[in-house]
């Protein structure tokens, strides 16, 4: 029993440590990873507390209207004023709200409806798969701005309505996924062990199955935030985002001020650079996550 | 009274697109309890798939085209999948070959361990710990207490093995089939899991059917050995006269391709020559003879069957078996 015992010794050095945690300490060190967390973490901070930081109302006007050549930055409105005398940047901290609002809805409908399609099609094969998967296929076919701009259309216009739209375009990238990664899952050794243990089916997926499939989706819901928030303010953009005259969406900003880009820069650059750096922050938590999840990049 | 375990004629065929991999070609034998049985072949003979086929849990392309799997006379083969599903782990239940892979990567070693108890001897959370502990404390883990909520990537190969010795005999099954239990394992390891399972086997009065291309892993553990070839048993012996006076060519190949410490040190290794004829076709004749110095013009047209030789327990599949 000799080298059992120095195995457990040698062992109980290390910090006992989960395949989560380990993960986690990989994430941590990613300093890219870091500066995404730090910028959504902001935003998260600006939504939350939009009004103690705003010092206007999204809807309130505090200065002249001036169609032609509104005010620019100044040291009391710091991102300037638009055509109706409106604050920017108290309009661009409300848009975070909606703008994360957008992400975070669509892409948890999307993926709910992405995982029971993908966990079906995975597990029972067949003619489940075959339907679900080739109408996944239909779906891709189509450009998901197209869709989306379809849906709305189907739909109509509004901040729900566009929430729905988004999701459902992002629901075959997460059922293809996950399928996929079920069915690499399914024919492991581990699986095979708990069939030879007596494991029945249900329980075969829900307990060993899923849990080790679920990691490249943690991954893809991050990134498909980050293109929400794109469709999103990509609808605006076209005229098809919410109905709301007064709402502060930052591509809806973004349309409206199209025309002024010459005269007034400010009424898109802030808005237009909100929307980068958030789908960039949530990018590099994407690929952070990525490369500490991903078995292939693990060292 | 019936041995516990008779497979008769059982054949396995694997389906693909262009082809019929035909894995297993109707082999036949009987374990009664408390016995082992040792199953020796090359890679791609059909040992795994046999076992596989037993326990119902082919994949998804592999078919049993013929042959029964009686166990306390029932047809395993027969039952339905709810049924047969209490029979794995429960009645047999099975060791894989790699115990790096085996293990569920995100489940503690202790859930993995206390799945079958609870499923299968209805334990609750508390019972089934404590049992789980005595399992693990029996197959050589040390500190196994503090070890339950240890995720498998925190344990070496032969402790991983272990736990999935621990697994396996966690319902006390009448059946263990060991696949390869030590091929992924350095030999110092794998003496210690033999020992652990001999040991279990003599404790419980477990029959053991252990798979492996290993002789040296037979030579030391099992009753009774088959060799498979092909798809099919070549000899089935004692182990002590199978090694001693092997009688199927081939048999003799495996033995002479072994290297031995008390050899004269001229002596060279002699493999056999040639490689196994594929699969795929209906194999006419002797599946051995292309590779084989005794062949006779017999051996190419008619496939030998199993019969006896010697003794009343010496069986050799062979028109011209090896002579001393």
């Amino acid at each position: 029993m000799s080298v059992a015992e120095a195995e457990v010794q040698e062992l109980h050095l290390e910090q006992p440590s989960s395949l989560g945690r380990d993960a986690l300490d990989r994430f941590r060190h990613n300093k890219a990873a870091m500066v995404g967390v730090g910028v959504i973490l902001l935003f998260v901070l600006i939504a939350v507390f939009a009004p103690l930081i705003a010092p206007y109302g999204t809807g309130e006007q505090v200065g002249p209207l001036n169609n032609s050549n509104p005010e620019g930055p100044s040291s009391e409105h710091w991102m300037g004023l638009d055509e109706q005398g409106r604050d920017v940047f108290s309009r661009v901290v409300y848009g975070a709200r909606l703008s994360l609002l957008v992400g975070l809805v669509s892409v948890i409908f999307g993926l709910s409806f992405g995982f029971v399609i993908g966990s079906l099609a995975g597990y029972f094969g067949g003619w489940v798969e075959t339907i679900t998967m080739r109408t996944m296929d239909i779906m891709l076919a189509i450009p998901a701005l197209l869709l989306a701009i379809g849906l709305v259309t189907l739909l109509g216009r509004g901040l729900v309505q566009i929430m729905i739209a988004v999701g459902i375009t992002t629901i075959p990238i997460f059922a293809r996924l996950l399928r996929g990664s079920i069915l690499a899952q399914r024919e492991s050794d581990y699986v095979l062990a708990a069939r030879s243990l007596g494991v029945p089916g249900r329980r075969l997926l829900l307990v060993h199955i899923l849990p080790n499939a679920l990691a490249p989706l943690i991954v893809q819901a991050t990134l498909a935030m980050a293109v929400a928030i794109i469709d999103v303010a990509g609808l605006s953009f076209l005229g098809l985002g919410p109905a709301e005259p007064g709402l502060p969406e930052w591509g809806k900003m973004l349309a409206d001020n199209a025309s002024r880009l010459d005269q007034a820069t400010h009424l898109v650059i802030f808005p237009g650079a909100a929307i980068v750096i958030s789908v960039l922050g949530l990018n590099l938590i994407g690929d952070g996550l990525r490369e500490s999840i991903d078995p292939k990049l693990r060292s | 009274m019936a041995p516990l375990l008779s497979v008769r004629d059982l054949a396995v065929q694997f389906k693909t697109r262009k082809s019929t991999v035909r894995a297993v070609n109707g082999i036949s034998f009987a374990l009664e309890a408390g016995e082992t049985l040792g199953i020796v072949g090359e890679s791609g003979c059909g040992k795994s798939v046999t076992s596989l086929a037993m326990l119902g849990i082919l994949p998804k392309a592999g078919r049993v085209t013929q042959g029964e799997v009686l166990f306390e006379d029932v047809d395993l083969l027969k039952v339905p999948d709810s049924q047969l599903r209490q029979v794995r782990g429960n009645e047999i239940a099975m060791i894989f070959q790699d115990p790096m892979t085996s293990l569920n990567p995100v489940l503690t070693v202790g859930r993995q361990v206390t799945e079958a108890l609870r499923k299968h001897m209805s334990m609750g959370k508390e019972e089934a710990n404590r049992e789980a502990v005595a399992l693990l404390d029996r197959v050589g883990i040390p500190a196994a207490k503090d070890r339950l909520g240890d995720y498998p990537h925190q344990f070496s190969g032969g402790m991983r093995q272990r736990v999935m010795i621990a697994m396996a005999i966690s319902c006390r099954p009448k059946i263990l089939i060991a696949d390869e239990p030590t091929t992924a394992l350095d030999v110092t390891i794998q003496a210690q899991i033999l020992e652990v399972l001999k040991q279990l086997v003599a404790e419980e009065n477990m029959a053991l059917i252990l798979i492996t291309h290993d002789l040296g892993v037979v030579a030391g553990t099992c009753g009774r050995t088959n060799v498979m070839y092909a798809g099919r048993f070549v000899e089935s012996a004692p182990t002590r006269k199978l090694f001693g006076k092997p009688r199927h060519p081939y048999t003799l190949g495996l033995l002479k391709s072994v290297p031995r410490l008390d050899a004269a040190r001229k002596e060279k290794l002699q493999p056999i020559g040639g490689t196994p004829l594929s699969m795929t076709r209906e194999i006419e004749g002797c599946a051995f003879a292309p590779r084989c110095i005794y062949a006779t013009e017999e051996s190419r047209t008619k496939t030998p069957e199993l019969r006896r030789i010697d003794s009343d327990d010496h069986f050799v599949a062979c028109w011209n078996p090896v002579q001393d």
